[in-house]
């Protein structure tokens, strides 16, 4: 908001401007943000400046304006600033894809504008976005939006101390490597002297700099202003922000004192022709006002309009001014918005309205802002404009009921599950409200997105026994049962209400969608429940019938359940995958449904993945990312990728996408943080960080449900194995008490698994194998028998790459005990096989080295080893593997468990190498080693 | 009684920048700052490990790591619920030594109260703990619950899988808290009648038992207005307003009645 050339030098800041513009510049994903926190006074909107116009031209800068106005429109500053460079033209027509569609809209004209460059998008007042802006943010952050972007946000502090949301968003994204969180302090005692001496001139005594920084604290407005009072001879009576702006708006012309107070009630920017309409002046009058208000240093112009300096000074005036006075400014300005043709930002007159107290002018602007903001998917802006239409009309009022039905609705759909169900009851407490049915039916819907399954499910019933519904509506009613029964895993009931749901929507015009589900939900619960086959039939059956239809939604749904009970590791993955690949380009040629067909090459890839062919799982992922996915559909393609370049071993990559998913659910979504975790877990293992992966493990055993047994398996079984790498590693101590709380947590998983049945007590018995075989590799008795059931667990699941990983255990241990080498050269070859096949290369470096120690030679022949020159020529292969371990500083006793041999025999070979290099000290061979290499 | 702001800490400041430069994101990350802000504030002078903050940070840092271990054990229903609301809590109490280091103005008052008497001889353990719980309940806790039941996507609904686990929480919060224990509660009431009504809001009038469902109701009251800053920041000031009457109380010479 300052721009003007008679602001006083900042001072104190070098550092910070330079930490700023060190965290502007492209983080690993391409994208960068930094956001300055602070109170009110501290600079943040100069600090802001500043670097936005310090920049070179290779960077397209765009500001966006976040308004105080509590319900702005979603989107708001982007949207603005878009429109204000004449890039946006309105909501597209409503499709299927919904809020997808429209970030990457938006995703799109950002990347037009910047036409190349990078963008800088500069937001000042942070606090005041709102939800969609917020999402949208992280959305551009995590690279979905394509665009090289840098964000330089604002945000008031005293808001981040209540329960403000962009609190958790700063918490979970300070730990990126390309976001920094700045909190910006007052400034010292040398920078606010430095700040006196350049306001009030360079003569200023140091007791009067020294009293300045005492009654300011630092806060450089608070200084500027003290030493503007000091500089112009003024007694000084004030030191808050708040004294110090009445005092200075007292100072000021009768003209001059109305358009500050006008601008401090508008809905900044101000342009000049609206503020004529608002203020009963004539025009030389009103000019000479706005020319005296910007000389005291209240208000800035600029292109689109006027502004405060500082938005306090809004906040300080409405304090001040009689509520009668306030009413009328905001009227005023109602009344000048609606009389100017062309302007359809309904939230802003809605605010004013609301503010001049004048209810019932303000419905249809509030109405009109609620519609606008469900075009733009926001539903929680929309429903708190229709709860605030809910206010402005009394029960008598004929228009509640239409009110009351969306309010819900919206409420339902942001997720305001109470509300929503309390509106609902209103609303079917109405006279004119709709019929029994359609109320059953919405309060289960809402019932059952909060949770509350039971409720919901006797509210389905309820439907089913009314005699109000018709035919067609009890169809829907037991098929949307039947799903949510599938989902609670009651596959018998499930395929009761599925077959009730078929005889209803028989000979019933227009039920294709809950015949689909209800066949999807009738073949799911037969197949798991009884016979395979014959429940592979009846979902096959639904997606006939969703193919007939013809709808997006219906042919994806159907797909999605085939699909996913094919690729179940149990039945026929690679039939999975072709089905699931057929549904996508089915979907991709009706151009609708994007939603669902990236939902099944999510199913393909990771049924490529569990069957080991990671190339071809690549290929679609990447393939599903052009698709553009937000929100938890993003998450769930980026995780799959993420676990592909684990396995392959491409940290970094596998870091942008860890980075990318924890920046979309820095905006909530706690179910996807699991595997998030896993696979940092995983990922910091390969990189020898056994401590980072110790964390994330910790962490996910704390937040996991007890009673997640499958989940709790993974855990372990990557805490464990952090721990034995950390053993065999040695360069990371073991974590006793971390390995005691995972052994407690194998215990817990081993007495409920008794509970378990069917696929989950198999894969829960499988982890446990794991964990068992990875306690005795922790505790320096590796057990191949161990290892070698773990492998035949893990094949019976037909899990191709936790068997091959036994396997090399297996092997390791078996050379280590130097028994059954025969049984252990085998092992070691079918993981060498396996994990050549998926490209694993970290794994594959692994039993290449397992297999070089042992002396065994895989399948193919290894590369030959280069000529080895000079002195290291005379020792043997196998002395040259000792004098290397040696090198490294380890023990006799550490090296025969790294090669498999005795303690003595590394005694004997390291005496023929001191004896061969003419060196008597273990420090002395090192040497000549490393002189060598 | 105020220090200057060069010396909040006295010899030990950079230590203490040191570890308030931390932001734990999960429980471990939580006990562990609270271990290491344990080993600083025993070093501040002139009452080292005496002094009253640091009889408070003792106490949270055992309920913490009870928490811990409960999550550890799976004792919770939500656990994710309760690993981010400790995270978020704690995270509080860490704003509000930030802003005492910096001297800030925006230091809740609940919370001066204890900070100032940091070198003051003649608090007693019990008082000091108890005022810094009362500030954490009270004033931090409805903040910290709405902000994680937001993020969690869930709602303050009584009986809920969070309302039982926010409850298992208090229990120990209760177990643990020296002098409000059960059997103090008459006294209790009576000092909440000697006050002159300035907490009545706070007690909503009624002959409850000592509980941290206070802090809940709160949650409830401010969860329909968490969207509006204005409102959120009224409701701040005054819970920071009880907060502080209450603090006052319990570190006033009638506070030794409750021991």
């Amino acid at each position: 908001m300052a721009s003007e050339g008679d602001d006083a030098p900042l001072v104190g800041r070098s550092g910070i401007l330079a930490s700023l513009r060190a965290g502007l510049r492209a983080g690993p994903g391409g994208t960068a943000a930094v956001f300055v926190t602070g109170e009110s006074g501290v600079g943040k909107t100069r600090l802001l400046t500043e670097v936005a116009s310090t920049l070179g031209d290779d960077v397209a800068v765009l500001w966006g304006a976040c308004l105080d106005i509590g319900d702005a429109s979603p989107l708001h500053p982007v949207l603005q600033a878009l429109r204000h460079a004449g890039a946006w033209s309105g909501p597209a027509a409503p499709g299927s894809d919904g809020a997808g569609a429209l970030l990457e809209r938006v995703s799109h004209e950002l990347r037009e504008l910047a036409s190349g460059r990078r963008l800088l998008l500069v937001l000042d007042d942070l606090q005041w976005a709102d939800r969609s802006t917020r999402q949208l943010l992280l959305y551009l952050l995590a690279g979905l939006g394509e665009i090289n972007l840098s964000v330089l946000a604002a945000v008031r502090a005293e808001s981040l101390h209540g329960s403000h949301p962009l609190r958790r968003v700063l918490a979970e994204l300070r730990r990126l490597r390309s976001v920094q969180v700045i909190d910006l302090a007052p400034l010292d005692r040398e920078a606010t002297a430095e700040l006196v001496a350049a306001v009030a001139g360079p003569d200023a005594a140091a007791e009067d700099a020294a009293r300045v920084f005492k009654r300011s604290g630092g806060n450089p407005f608070v200084a500027e202003e003290l030493a503007r009072d000091l500089r112009d001879g003024r007694v000084e009576l004030s030191d808050t922000l708040r004294e110090i702006f009445l005092s200075r708006v007292e100072e000021l012309p009768p003209t001059a004192h109305e358009v500050v107070h006008t601008v401090a009630a508008g809905v900044e920017p101000v342009e000049h022709a609206l503020l004529a309409r608002a203020l009963p002046l004539a025009e030389p009058e009103l000019l000479e006002g706005v020319r005296a208000a910007v000389a005291h240093r209240f208000v800035t112009s600029a292109g689109d309009g006027y502004r405060l300096r500082h938005r306090v000074v809004a906040e300080i005036l409405e304090q001040e001014v009689l509520p009668a006075e306030h009413a009328l400014r905001h009227r005023r300005w109602a009344e000048a918005i609606e009389a100017t043709p062309g302007d359809d930002d309904h939230a802003r007159l809605a605010h004013h309205w609301q503010r001049a107290g004048e209810p019932i002018r303000a419905l249809p602007s509030v109405v009109a802002a609620a519609r606008a903001a469900e075009e733009l998917y926001g539903y929680a802006e929309a429903f708190r404009q229709w709860a605030l239409a809910l206010t402005l009309t009394c029960d008598e009022d004929p228009r509640r009921t239409e009110l009351l039905g969306h309010a819900a609705e919206a409420a339902h759909r942001c997720g305001e599950h109470q509300r929503a169900l309390s509106t609902l009851e209103e609303l079917a407490a109405r006279a004119d409200g709709p019929g029994p049915c359609e109320i059953h039916l919405r309060r289960a819907r809402y019932l059952a997105a909060a949770g509350r399954t039971a409720h919901a499910e006797a509210e389905y019933e309820a439907a089913l026994a009314a005699e109000e519904c018709t035919p067609h509506e009890k169809a829907g009613a037991a098929a949307y049962l039947a799903e949510l029964l599938v989902q609670l895993g009651r596959y018998a009931d499930a395929a009761d209400r599925a077959r009730e749901a078929l005889d209803l929507a028989e000979g019933t015009e227009g039920s294709t969608a809950a015949l689909v589900r209800a066949s999807a939900a009738l073949g799911v619960s037969l197949a798991l429940r009884e016979d395979t086959d014959a429940g592979l039939a009846v979902v096959r059956q639904a997606v006939a019938i969703a193919e007939r239809s013809g709808h997006p939604d219906d042919i994806g749904i159907a797909y999605q359940h085939l699909a996913e009970l094919l690729a179940n590791p149990l039945s026929s993955v690679e039939e999975g995958v072709v089905v699931a690949r057929r549904g996508a380009a089915k979907l991709a040629a009706l151009g609708q449904g994007r939603v669902h067909a990236t939902r099944l090459l999510a199913i393909a890839a990771n049924g490529l993945f569990r069957i080991g062919q990671w190339a071809e799982a690549e290929l679609l992922l990447n393939d599903a990312m052009k698709h553009r996915p937000s929100g938890a559909d993003a998450v769930e393609i980026l995780l799959a990728r993420c676990r592909l370049y684990v396995g392959f071993g491409d940290a970094d990559k596998a870091d942008r996408d860890l980075d990318a998913v924890a920046t979309i659910l820095a905006g909530g979504g706690a179910r996807h943080v699991f595997p998030m975790l896993t696979l940092r877990a995983g990922n910091a293992m390969w990189r020898g960080q056994h401590d980072v992966a110790r964390a994330a493990v910790q962490r996910g055993l704390t937040e996991t449900k007890s009673d997640d047994l499958v989940l709790l398996g993974i855990l372990a079984w990557h805490g464990l194995r952090a721990e034995a790498e950390a053993r065999a590693g040695g360069e990371i101590p073991v974590d006793q008490l971390a390995v005691r709380r995972l052994q407690s947590v194998v215990d817990r998983m081993a007495r409920g698994a008794a509970d378990a049945t069917g696929p989950v007590r198999a894969m829960i018995d499988a982890y446990l194998d794991l964990c068992a075989a990875e306690i005795s590799r922790i505790e320096e008795r590796s057990d191949p028998e161990l290892w070698a059931r773990s492998a035949a667990a893990w094949d019976r699941r037909k899990q191709p790459y936790p068997r091959a990983y036994s396997r090399l255990r297996q092997a390791e241990a078996s050379f280590a005990r130097r028994t059954r080498r025969a049984a252990a050269t085998a092992a070691l070859r079918e993981a060498y096989e396996t994990a050549q096949a998926m490209g694993a290369k970290p794994f594959l470096a692994e039993i290449v080295q397992v297999a070089e120690r042992a002396r065994v030679p895989l399948a193919v022949s290894a590369a030959p080893a280069a000529e080895v020159q000079g002195e290291l020529a005379a020792l043997t292969d196998r002395e040259r593997e000792v004098l290397a371990a040696v090198a490294e500083g380890l023990t006799n006793r550490e090296i025969g468990r790294r090669l498999f041999i005795s303690e003595r025999t590394v005694g004997v070979h390291v005496g023929h190498i001191f004896d061969k290099l003419q060196v008597r000290t273990r420090v002395q061979a090192s040497r000549v080693y490393l002189g060598a290499a | 009684m105020m220090l200057t702001e060069a010396s909040v800490w006295g010899p030990v400041q950079r230590e203490m920048a040191g570890v308030l430069a931390g932001h734990p994101g999960d429980v471990p990350g939580v006990v562990d700052q609270l271990t290491r802000l344990q080993a600083v504030l025993s070093q501040v002078p002139p009452l080292l490990e005496g002094n009253p903050l640091a009889d408070f940070n003792r106490l949270y840092l055992t309920i913490s790591e009870n928490v811990l271990e409960r999550l550890f054990a799976g004792s919770f229903a939500d656990p994710g619920f309760v690993a981010r609301l400790d995270v978020e809590f704690a995270g509080r109490y860490f704003d509000a030594l930030r802003q005492w280091s910096d001297a800030s103005v925006a230091c809740p008052r609940s919370w001066m109260l204890l900070l100032q008497r940091i070198p003051c001889p003649g608090t007693g353990p019990t008082a000091s703990a108890a005022a810094g719980i009362n500030a954490h309940l009270h004033y931090d806790l409805p903040f910290a619950l709405v902000t994680t039941l937001d993020f969690e996507g869930c709602e303050p609904v009584d009986g809920s899988d969070q309302h039982r686990d926010y409850l298992q929480i208090n229990e120990i919060f209760a177990e643990r808290i020296p002098g409000l224990r059960r059997g103090y509660l008459d006294r209790w009431q009576l000092l909440i009648d000697m006050m002159n009504g300035d907490l009545d809001d706070w007690w909503q009038g009624s002959a409850v038992e000592w509980t941290r469902d206070v802090a809940w109701r709160n949650t409830q009251k401010l969860w329909p207005i968490r969207h509006d800053l204005r409102a959120v920041a009224a409701e701040q000031a005054r819970l920071d307003r009880t907060a502080e009457a209450l603090g006052k109380l319990l570190l006033s010479p009638m506070g030794s009645l409750l021991q």
